[in-house]
Protein backbone atom coordinates (compact mmCIF):
# COMPACT_ATOMS: atom_id res chain seq x y z
CA UNK A 1 0.00 0.00 0.00
CA UNK A 2 2.42 2.53 1.06
CA UNK A 3 4.93 1.45 -1.71
CA UNK A 4 1.99 2.13 -4.09
CA UNK A 5 1.95 5.45 -2.93
CA UNK A 6 5.75 5.87 -3.09
CA UNK A 7 5.46 4.94 -6.84
CA UNK A 8 2.94 7.30 -7.87
CA UNK A 9 4.60 10.14 -5.78
CA UNK A 10 7.70 9.54 -7.43
CA UNK A 11 6.46 9.18 -11.03
CA UNK A 12 4.25 12.85 -10.48
CA UNK A 13 7.73 14.16 -9.18
CA UNK A 14 9.57 12.94 -12.07
CA UNK A 15 7.51 15.57 -14.08
CA UNK A 16 7.40 20.12 -13.69
CA UNK A 17 4.30 19.32 -13.42
CA UNK A 18 3.86 19.45 -9.78
CA UNK A 19 5.87 22.25 -9.23
CA UNK A 20 4.02 24.21 -11.49
CA UNK A 21 1.01 22.98 -10.37
CA UNK A 22 2.20 24.13 -6.36
CA UNK A 23 3.36 27.72 -7.40
CA UNK A 24 0.01 28.31 -9.59
CA UNK A 25 -2.24 27.05 -6.35
CA UNK A 26 -0.10 29.49 -4.02
CA UNK A 27 -0.38 32.05 -6.27
CA UNK A 28 -3.95 32.17 -6.71
CA UNK A 29 -4.77 31.36 -2.86
CA UNK A 30 -2.54 33.97 -1.73
CA UNK A 31 -4.05 36.19 -3.83
CA UNK A 32 -7.67 35.19 -2.48
CA UNK A 33 -5.94 35.85 1.20
CA UNK A 34 -4.67 38.85 0.07
CA UNK A 35 -8.07 40.21 -1.23
CA UNK A 36 -9.90 38.82 2.05
CA UNK A 37 -7.65 41.00 4.12
CA UNK A 38 -8.99 43.85 2.18
CA UNK A 39 -5.80 44.41 -0.06
CA UNK A 40 -3.69 45.40 2.77
CA UNK A 41 -0.84 47.99 1.47
CA UNK A 42 1.49 46.68 4.65
CA UNK A 43 1.66 42.92 2.93
CA UNK A 44 1.56 42.10 -0.84
CA UNK A 45 -0.03 39.25 -2.28
CA UNK A 46 3.42 37.91 -2.95
CA UNK A 47 4.27 37.32 0.40
CA UNK A 48 1.18 35.46 1.55
CA UNK A 49 1.62 33.02 -1.89
CA UNK A 50 5.59 32.20 -0.82
CA UNK A 51 5.07 31.76 2.50
CA UNK A 52 1.99 28.90 1.17
CA UNK A 53 4.23 27.92 -1.42
CA UNK A 54 7.09 27.14 1.21
CA UNK A 55 5.10 25.58 3.84
CA UNK A 56 3.50 23.08 1.12
CA UNK A 57 6.93 21.57 0.16
CA UNK A 58 7.96 20.94 3.36
CA UNK A 59 4.18 19.54 4.41
CA UNK A 60 4.61 17.32 0.89
CA UNK A 61 8.40 16.74 1.42
CA UNK A 62 9.71 17.90 -1.15
CA UNK A 63 13.07 18.51 -1.77
CA UNK A 64 13.52 22.58 -2.47
CA UNK A 65 16.28 22.05 -5.47
CA UNK A 66 13.39 19.16 -7.11
CA UNK A 67 10.77 21.95 -6.98
CA UNK A 68 13.14 24.65 -8.47
CA UNK A 69 14.35 22.27 -11.14
CA UNK A 70 10.59 21.30 -12.23
CA UNK A 71 9.21 25.08 -11.63
CA UNK A 72 12.21 26.55 -13.75
CA UNK A 73 9.69 26.01 -16.25
CA UNK A 74 7.52 29.01 -15.54
CA UNK A 75 10.38 31.14 -15.17
CA UNK A 76 11.56 31.03 -17.92
CA UNK A 77 8.16 33.35 -18.96
CA UNK A 78 9.96 35.74 -16.95
CA UNK A 79 12.16 36.52 -19.90
CA UNK A 80 8.57 37.12 -22.00
CA UNK A 81 6.99 39.26 -19.19
CA UNK A 82 10.00 41.96 -19.22
CA UNK A 83 9.48 42.63 -22.86
CA UNK A 84 6.03 43.01 -22.34
CA UNK A 85 6.27 45.98 -20.24
CA UNK A 86 7.91 47.08 -22.98
CA UNK A 87 3.63 47.97 -23.84
CA UNK A 88 2.96 50.34 -20.34
CA UNK A 89 6.63 52.31 -20.88
CA UNK A 90 5.32 53.19 -24.64
CA UNK A 91 1.52 54.28 -23.65
CA UNK A 92 2.96 56.66 -21.12
CA UNK A 93 5.62 57.95 -23.23
CA UNK A 94 4.55 61.50 -23.30
CA UNK A 95 4.24 61.72 -19.47
CA UNK A 96 7.79 60.24 -18.87
CA UNK A 97 9.20 62.58 -21.48
CA UNK A 98 8.04 64.94 -20.04
CA UNK A 99 9.73 64.78 -16.39
CA UNK A 100 12.79 62.68 -18.27
CA UNK A 101 15.29 65.59 -16.32
CA UNK A 102 14.16 65.04 -12.81
CA UNK A 103 14.12 61.13 -13.37
CA UNK A 104 17.65 61.12 -14.80
CA UNK A 105 18.85 62.91 -12.01
CA UNK A 106 17.38 60.77 -9.20
CA UNK A 107 18.27 57.73 -10.66
CA UNK A 108 21.84 57.41 -10.30
CA UNK A 109 21.69 58.46 -6.50
CA UNK A 110 18.87 56.27 -5.55
CA UNK A 111 19.94 53.38 -7.20
CA UNK A 112 23.17 53.89 -5.66
CA UNK A 113 22.01 53.94 -2.22
CA UNK A 114 19.85 51.59 -2.49
CA UNK A 115 22.80 49.08 -2.42
CA UNK A 116 24.95 51.19 -0.12
CA UNK A 117 22.76 51.44 2.78
CA UNK A 118 21.91 47.56 2.66
CA UNK A 119 25.15 46.81 2.22
CA UNK A 120 26.93 49.27 4.64
CA UNK A 121 24.22 47.89 7.54
CA UNK A 122 25.40 44.50 7.04
CA UNK A 123 29.00 45.10 7.15
CA UNK A 124 28.58 46.90 10.19
CA UNK A 125 26.56 44.29 12.08
CA UNK A 126 30.01 42.02 10.54
CA UNK A 127 28.13 39.91 7.87
CA UNK A 128 30.47 37.87 5.62
CA UNK A 129 31.57 39.16 2.44
CA UNK A 130 29.89 36.23 0.76
CA UNK A 131 26.81 38.16 2.33
CA UNK A 132 27.40 41.45 1.29
CA UNK A 133 27.47 40.33 -2.36
CA UNK A 134 24.26 38.49 -2.27
CA UNK A 135 22.34 41.57 -0.62
CA UNK A 136 24.12 44.30 -2.71
CA UNK A 137 21.94 43.65 -6.08
CA UNK A 138 18.50 43.64 -3.36
CA UNK A 139 16.53 46.50 -5.24
CA UNK A 140 17.59 45.15 -9.09
CA UNK A 141 14.86 43.22 -11.04
CA UNK A 142 15.38 39.06 -10.71
CA UNK A 143 17.32 38.09 -13.97
CA UNK A 144 19.59 41.12 -14.06
CA UNK A 145 20.10 40.66 -10.21
CA UNK A 146 20.97 36.86 -10.79
CA UNK A 147 23.88 38.07 -12.85
CA UNK A 148 25.00 40.96 -10.88
CA UNK A 149 25.04 38.26 -7.52
CA UNK A 150 27.16 35.64 -9.68
CA UNK A 151 29.76 38.14 -10.68
CA UNK A 152 30.14 39.17 -7.14
CA UNK A 153 30.61 36.14 -5.55
CA UNK A 154 26.88 35.94 -3.77
CA UNK A 155 24.40 33.38 -2.85
CA UNK A 156 21.60 33.17 -5.08
CA UNK A 157 18.98 31.60 -3.14
CA UNK A 158 19.93 34.18 -0.28
CA UNK A 159 19.94 37.24 -2.95
CA UNK A 160 16.26 35.97 -4.57
CA UNK A 161 14.89 36.04 -0.54
CA UNK A 162 16.43 39.29 -0.51
CA UNK A 163 14.28 40.52 -3.15
CA UNK A 164 11.24 39.07 -1.98
CA UNK A 165 11.78 40.92 1.36
CA UNK A 166 13.06 44.41 -0.36
CA UNK A 167 9.90 44.46 -2.68
CA UNK A 168 7.30 43.65 0.59
CA UNK A 169 8.84 46.10 2.59
CA UNK A 170 9.29 49.11 -0.26
CA UNK A 171 5.61 48.49 -1.17
CA UNK A 172 4.66 48.81 2.87
CA UNK A 173 6.91 51.63 3.55
CA UNK A 174 5.72 53.40 -0.05
CA UNK A 175 2.14 52.70 1.34
CA UNK A 176 2.85 54.26 4.48
CA UNK A 177 5.00 57.40 3.42
CA UNK A 178 2.37 57.84 0.72
CA UNK A 179 -0.50 58.12 3.73
CA UNK A 180 1.12 60.19 5.87
CA UNK A 181 2.42 62.85 3.60
CA UNK A 182 -0.85 62.36 1.41
CA UNK A 183 0.92 62.10 -1.83
CA UNK A 184 -0.95 60.78 -4.58
CA UNK A 185 0.76 61.74 -7.72
CA UNK A 186 1.00 58.12 -9.88
CA UNK A 187 4.22 59.17 -11.15
CA UNK A 188 5.92 59.39 -7.87
CA UNK A 189 5.04 56.59 -6.44
CA UNK A 190 5.26 54.78 -8.98
CA UNK A 191 8.64 55.50 -9.81
CA UNK A 192 9.86 55.11 -6.02
CA UNK A 193 8.32 51.85 -5.87
CA UNK A 194 9.79 50.12 -9.17
CA UNK A 195 13.60 51.68 -8.20
CA UNK A 196 13.27 50.12 -4.93
CA UNK A 197 10.70 47.57 -5.01
CA UNK A 198 11.80 45.72 -8.61
CA UNK A 199 8.91 43.87 -9.63
CA UNK A 200 7.00 43.37 -6.64
CA UNK A 201 6.93 47.12 -6.04
CA UNK A 202 5.67 47.20 -9.85
CA UNK A 203 3.20 44.86 -9.39
CA UNK A 204 1.85 47.08 -6.28
CA UNK A 205 2.03 50.08 -8.57
CA UNK A 206 -0.22 48.65 -11.29
CA UNK A 207 -2.91 48.27 -8.79
CA UNK A 208 -2.73 52.28 -8.62
CA UNK A 209 -2.95 52.76 -11.77
CA UNK A 210 -1.41 52.43 -15.68
CA UNK A 211 0.57 55.56 -14.95
CA UNK A 212 2.03 54.21 -11.96
CA UNK A 213 2.30 51.04 -13.13
CA UNK A 214 4.55 52.33 -15.83
CA UNK A 215 6.54 54.99 -13.87
CA UNK A 216 7.83 51.49 -12.26
CA UNK A 217 8.90 49.46 -15.20
CA UNK A 218 10.93 52.31 -16.02
CA UNK A 219 11.96 52.79 -12.27
CA UNK A 220 12.89 49.32 -12.63
CA UNK A 221 14.36 48.76 -15.65
CA UNK A 222 16.66 51.57 -15.81
CA UNK A 223 17.94 50.65 -11.45
CA UNK A 224 18.67 47.50 -13.47
CA UNK A 225 20.93 48.63 -15.63
CA UNK A 226 22.46 51.28 -13.57
CA UNK A 227 22.97 48.92 -10.71
CA UNK A 228 24.21 46.12 -13.37
CA UNK A 229 26.87 48.53 -14.27
CA UNK A 230 27.83 50.10 -11.04
CA UNK A 231 28.21 47.45 -8.87
CA UNK A 232 30.44 45.41 -10.27
CA UNK A 233 32.85 48.46 -10.75
CA UNK A 234 31.95 49.64 -6.94
CA UNK A 235 33.11 45.82 -5.79
CA UNK A 236 36.36 46.06 -7.48
CA UNK A 237 37.04 49.42 -6.13
CA UNK A 238 36.59 48.80 -2.58
CA UNK A 239 38.58 45.34 -3.45
CA UNK A 240 36.06 43.15 -1.92
CA UNK B 1 -5.43 32.90 -30.80
CA UNK B 2 -4.67 36.78 -30.80
CA UNK B 3 -2.84 36.18 -27.57
CA UNK B 4 -0.34 33.66 -28.76
CA UNK B 5 0.24 35.68 -31.73
CA UNK B 6 1.34 38.55 -29.36
CA UNK B 7 3.27 35.89 -27.38
CA UNK B 8 5.72 35.12 -30.47
CA UNK B 9 5.88 38.90 -30.85
CA UNK B 10 6.98 39.20 -27.59
CA UNK B 11 9.57 36.16 -27.50
CA UNK B 12 10.80 37.45 -31.10
CA UNK B 13 11.78 40.91 -28.95
CA UNK B 14 13.17 38.52 -26.09
CA UNK B 15 15.57 36.63 -28.88
CA UNK B 16 16.51 40.43 -30.44
CA UNK B 17 17.81 41.49 -27.08
CA UNK B 18 19.40 37.89 -26.29
CA UNK B 19 21.30 38.19 -29.79
CA UNK B 20 22.00 42.11 -29.01
CA UNK B 21 23.51 41.17 -25.47
CA UNK B 22 25.90 39.00 -26.78
CA UNK B 23 27.34 40.55 -29.21
CA UNK B 24 27.58 43.76 -27.39
CA UNK B 25 28.63 41.41 -24.51
CA UNK B 26 26.32 43.86 -22.42
CA UNK B 27 25.85 43.11 -18.62
CA UNK B 28 22.12 43.51 -18.37
CA UNK B 29 19.49 40.78 -19.38
CA UNK B 30 18.20 40.00 -22.55
CA UNK B 31 14.69 40.85 -21.38
CA UNK B 32 15.55 44.36 -20.51
CA UNK B 33 16.93 44.94 -23.80
CA UNK B 34 14.15 43.32 -25.29
CA UNK B 35 12.07 45.59 -23.35
CA UNK B 36 13.32 48.92 -24.78
CA UNK B 37 13.54 47.62 -27.97
CA UNK B 38 9.81 46.72 -27.61
CA UNK B 39 9.21 50.59 -26.19
CA UNK B 40 11.22 51.66 -29.24
CA UNK B 41 9.38 49.97 -31.88
CA UNK B 42 5.95 50.30 -30.39
CA UNK B 43 7.15 54.14 -30.77
CA UNK B 44 8.49 54.42 -34.24
CA UNK B 45 4.92 52.08 -35.09
CA UNK B 46 2.39 54.54 -33.16
CA UNK B 47 0.27 52.18 -31.91
CA UNK B 48 -0.15 49.17 -30.01
CA UNK B 49 -1.18 46.00 -31.80
CA UNK B 50 -4.18 44.07 -30.70
CA UNK B 51 -1.95 40.91 -30.08
CA UNK B 52 0.70 42.45 -28.42
CA UNK B 53 -1.79 43.90 -26.31
CA UNK B 54 -3.69 40.44 -25.76
CA UNK B 55 -0.05 38.68 -24.91
CA UNK B 56 1.67 41.42 -22.25
CA UNK B 57 -1.51 42.27 -20.12
CA UNK B 58 -1.68 38.62 -18.87
CA UNK B 59 2.36 38.16 -18.34
CA UNK B 60 2.38 41.44 -16.11
CA UNK B 61 -0.54 40.35 -14.41
CA UNK B 62 1.55 37.58 -13.33
CA UNK B 63 4.56 39.17 -13.05
CA UNK B 64 5.08 38.56 -9.29
CA UNK B 65 4.11 34.37 -9.65
CA UNK B 66 6.71 33.88 -11.80
CA UNK B 67 9.78 34.91 -9.81
CA UNK B 68 8.51 33.10 -6.74
CA UNK B 69 9.83 29.68 -7.42
CA UNK B 70 13.35 31.73 -7.04
CA UNK B 71 11.98 33.89 -3.74
CA UNK B 72 10.71 30.80 -1.85
CA UNK B 73 14.39 29.62 -1.16
CA UNK B 74 14.93 31.84 1.63
CA UNK B 75 12.74 29.77 3.78
CA UNK B 76 15.22 26.75 2.64
CA UNK B 77 18.91 28.18 3.64
CA UNK B 78 18.30 29.04 7.20
CA UNK B 79 20.50 27.03 8.55
CA UNK B 80 23.76 27.58 6.43
CA UNK B 81 23.86 31.70 7.04
CA UNK B 82 23.02 30.95 11.09
CA UNK B 83 24.38 33.96 12.75
CA UNK B 84 24.38 36.52 10.49
CA UNK B 85 20.69 36.79 10.01
CA UNK B 86 20.48 39.84 12.44
CA UNK B 87 22.79 41.38 9.72
CA UNK B 88 20.72 40.53 6.97
CA UNK B 89 17.62 41.29 8.29
CA UNK B 90 18.47 45.29 9.53
CA UNK B 91 19.90 45.49 6.14
CA UNK B 92 16.90 44.29 4.14
CA UNK B 93 14.37 46.63 6.37
CA UNK B 94 16.13 49.29 7.61
CA UNK B 95 18.57 49.93 4.19
CA UNK B 96 14.70 49.17 2.59
CA UNK B 97 13.43 52.12 4.56
CA UNK B 98 16.29 54.42 4.16
CA UNK B 99 16.59 54.11 0.01
CA UNK B 100 12.65 54.48 0.16
CA UNK B 101 12.45 57.51 2.06
CA UNK B 102 15.55 58.90 0.03
CA UNK B 103 13.99 57.98 -3.54
CA UNK B 104 11.13 60.09 -2.35
CA UNK B 105 12.47 62.91 -1.34
CA UNK B 106 14.69 63.28 -4.33
CA UNK B 107 11.35 62.80 -6.18
CA UNK B 108 9.78 65.17 -4.29
CA UNK B 109 12.74 67.69 -5.04
CA UNK B 110 12.69 67.68 -8.66
CA UNK B 111 9.59 66.53 -10.05
CA UNK B 112 7.67 69.59 -11.56
CA UNK B 113 3.78 68.96 -10.64
CA UNK B 114 1.66 66.72 -12.31
CA UNK B 115 -0.84 69.65 -13.34
CA UNK B 116 1.60 71.45 -16.09
CA UNK B 117 1.35 68.57 -18.77
CA UNK B 118 -2.25 67.94 -18.81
Amino acid sequence: MNSGWDGLREQLLATPMPAIALTLAAFFVGGWVFTRLGKPSWCPAILFAAMLLAAALVLLGIDYADYRAGAGWLMLLLGPATVALGVPLYQQLPRIRAVWKPLLISLPPAAMLAALYAVGLAWLLGASPEVLASLAPKSVTAPIAIGITEQLGGVIPLMMGGLLITGVVTTACVGLLARRLRLRDPRVLGFVLGVNGHVIGTVRAFELGPTAGAFASLGMSLTGIFSALFLPLAWRLVGL
Amino acid sequence: MSALRGFLWLVVFLLCGEALVWALTLPISPGVVGMLLMTLWLALRGRVGHDIQAASQPLIAVLAMLIMPGVVGIFFIADEFAGQWLAVATALLLGTLASVATTLWLMLRFMPPEAADE
